[in-house]
């Protein structure tokens, strides 16, 4: 099972990114723990994920999760614009799956 | 980026190009003030500068929503929109604030 962490500031658009992406899963036929949190908890949160996906507004604060994240082994990048403005799950988990190797 | 018709977007979409820029801008508003600590004068300025356009481009975006509603196309309301305009709201202030900030760290050659 993929496990994808999406975080942005409060954790709220992201969540909605969280539903398109899991319907872009299950649609595929794939199965994915996907879930969202605040800014705040994205550290803490983090080892219990493979992939991290960060908002664009705390792309400031991507060196910092990453250098978290290198003590799981984790990868951590910033969601990519189209993906993000379109509200697009399909190249959302796409991004997910390059990052965590997968494809 | 910049020419993404918002004609073709669905109201969803358009509060998040709104929240996308705002971000861009807030992420360039806090380098901004890590670069001057670091001591890199000439790159705190051009964030800022950078992050007044992707401010100027959500601007751009709500205004275009608050004319279409003047104009007496009703707007669909979503919570996600009064997320957006949080974003867009809370950056302006924070790019008001750091900007302040930054001249006065010049002015006391901090």
């Amino acid at each position: 099972m993929k496990r994808i962490l999406l975080a942005c500031s409060a954790g709220m658009s992201t969540s909605l990114l969280v539903t398109k992406m899991e319907q872009y899963v299950t649609s595929i036929g794939d199965e994915a723990k996907i879930w969202a949190v605040g800014q705040d908890q994205a550290k803490a949160e983090l080892k219990h994920a493979d992939v991290v996906l960060i908002g664009p507004q705390m792309s400031f604060l991507k060196g910092e999760l990453q250098k978290e994240a290198n003590q799981y082994g984790i990868k951590v990048d910033v969601i990519d614009m189209m993906a993000y403005g379109m509200a697009d799950g399909k190249k959302a988990y796409e991004q997910a799956l390059k990052l965590m190797g997968d494809q | 980026m910049e020419n993404i018709d918002l004609e073709s977007l669905n109201g969803e979409q358009i509060n998040f190009m709104m929240i996308l820029h705002s971000g861009n801008a807030r992420s360039k508003v806090m380098q901004s003030l890590r670069e001057y600590r670091e001591g890199n004068v000439e790159e705190a300025d051009h964030l800022l500068v950078q992050a007044e356009d992707d401010l100027k481009v959500a601007h751009e975006i709500h205004f275009k929503m608050v004319q279409q509603e003047a104009s007496g196309e009703k707007v669909e309301f979503a919570l996600l929109l009064m997320h957006a305009e949080d974003h867009l709201m809370s950056t302006l202030t924070m790019k008001e604030l750091v900007k302040e900030m930054l001249e006065l760290f010049k002015q006391k050659n901090i």
